[in-house]
């Protein structure tokens, strides 16, 4: 078959024009009137068209952007950059050094935070933080610092461990009860005397009250205390006691033994 | 509410580094895409991806607005891919294995694909692919601005700074070039 050849003016850029409709309006008419003569261009024009449906189904594989998806600032763009140049990223690192990594930081962070872990008659005791320290004590802020009565009373140990707390408790009421007249002042010029005399007796029988009640916690702490250590010493006692009558069990069968052994002896000589 | 991608310009160049990421974000599939079919390498066009947004960064406050930015990424992104290919002196590699894996096809598959269209959608990748490769440079990224990335030909035309006729051209010879392989490679799947 002889393919006719075609001699329309800028027939190349104006097929290509047409093909991706990108032409100007005009130049569309009088190209599409050309197709509808030219057999050569209606057949390249079709071809070209099978060409485009070819290469749609060339899509690129899927991004692995994601692996830094929501990492599109410029900033971290930068350190994924950086990092891929070296190599190295966080998933390299084998799972033994990341669990010893974790390990170690989880050992810093209970020695930074003072964790005192304790098992003894009032059950397990978890602490944290530095109250522990003689110097919170005895700091300006004691109200904060002194320790509810339902919390186990101090390390083991230490000599009469309810002492720096009955400490701390005296220092705080005496706090307290030296604020009261200081807040009662700019009250006072607006009322009368008696009604001032009974604020300062309620206020009086309310510190009363609240020592009394402090004092009765303490004291049943005390007592807790005291009891735990007398049960703690019984066991002991009750346990060395056992371990006496045992040994001395022991060494009288001993004796026995020896005693039997030296009369078949005399015996028979 | 969506911001233009000169907005979110300027409100980068502001200090707004969350419209930059929105940036990022709107156009690193089409760049990524553009550089891949150009260069032909996952791995390099993800970098050059990732370079392309890093330049782009550093070179904000020099944006005047005279091109659009997206022109303006395409255009960084591109030199990026052109030096690519000088660095590496060779033409875009293609990737797609000869092993058809049907395992992995089934896997990924969507429901209404059978194995065998997935096989022939595949291959026919593979052939377009390779027929790309066989293209010179400049052809290659005209076909891939017009068919891929729908620029229109003045935009190609002032992107690889060339007349539009010339872009014309080189679709034109490219497409060709095209047709020709294409009419290859399927004549040696029907033999």
């Amino acid at each position: 078959m002889i393919e006719t050849m075609c001699t329309y003016s800028g027939r190349d850029d104006l097929l290509i024009a047409y093909l991706y409709d990108d032409i100007e309006p005009a130049d569309r008419v009088t190209f599409s009137a050309h197709l509808a003569a030219c057999g050569r261009c209606s057949r390249e024009l079709a071809d070209l068209r099978g060409v485009r449906t070819t290469l749609s189904v060339w899509t690129p594989p899927e991004p692995a952007l994601s692996h830094e998806p929501r990492a599109t600032s410029p900033e971290r763009a930068a350190t994924s950059a950086e990092r891929r140049a070296t190599g190295r990223s966080w998933h390299d690192v084998p799972a033994w050094a990341q669990v010893a990594a974790a390990i170690l930081v989880l050992g810093v962070s209970i020695g930074i935070a003072n964790i005192d872990v304790r098992h003894d008659s009032a059950g397990w005791t978890v602490r944290t933080g530095w109250w522990n320290a003689p110097a919170t004590l005895t700091s300006g802020s004691a109200a904060s610092e002194v320790r509810p009565a339902a919390q186990p009373s101090v390390a083991a140990g230490s000599p009469a461990p309810w002492r720096a707390d009955l400490a701390a408790l005296e220092r705080q009421l005496r706090t307290e009860f030296h604020a009261v007249p200081a807040r009662a002042v700019p009250v006072a010029g607006g009322i009368s005397d008696a009604e001032l005399q009974r604020r300062v007796d309620a206020v009086l029988e309310e510190w009363e009250r609240r020592q009394q009640r402090e004092l009765a916690l303490r004291v049943a702490e005390v007592l807790k205390d005291v009891n735990a250590q007398r049960q703690a010493d019984l066991v002991k006692i009750d346990r060395s006691l056992g371990f006496i009558q045992s040994s001395t069990y022991g060494e009288q069968m001993k004796q026995r033994e020896v005693v039997n052994y030296l009369l078949k002896v005399s015996q028979k000589q | 509410m969506t911001w233009s991608d000169e907005e979110l310009v300027t409100r980068s160049i502001g200090g707004d580094a969350d419209s930059f990421n929105q940036l990022v974000l709107r156009w690193e599939r089409p760049i990524y895409a553009l550089a891949y079919r150009v260069i032909g390498r996952e791995e390099d066009a993800r970098d050059v991806c990732q370079e392309t947004f890093l330049r782009a960064f550093r070179a904000l406050n020099g944006f005047r607005g005279q091109a659009k930015f997206s022109s303006w990424l395409y255009r960084i992104a591109l030199n990026l891919c052109r030096d690519w290919v000088r660095r590496e002196r060779r033409t875009p590699i293609v990737q797609a294995s000869e092993e058809i894996d049907l395992m992995e096809m089934a896997a990924v598959r969507e429901p209404s694909a059978s194995i065998e269209d997935l096989v022939a959608r595949k291959e026919l990748t593979r052939i377009v692919e390779r027929a790309m490769a066989r293209l010179p440079e400049e052809q290659r990224t005209a076909i891939i601005l017009k068919e891929y990335h729908e620029l229109t030909f003045q935009e190609i035309a002032d992107l690889v700074g060339c007349p539009l006729s010339t872009v014309k051209t080189r679709l034109y010879q490219g497409l060709a070039v095209l047709r020709r392989e294409l009419a290859k490679s399927e004549f040696k799947s029907e033999s």
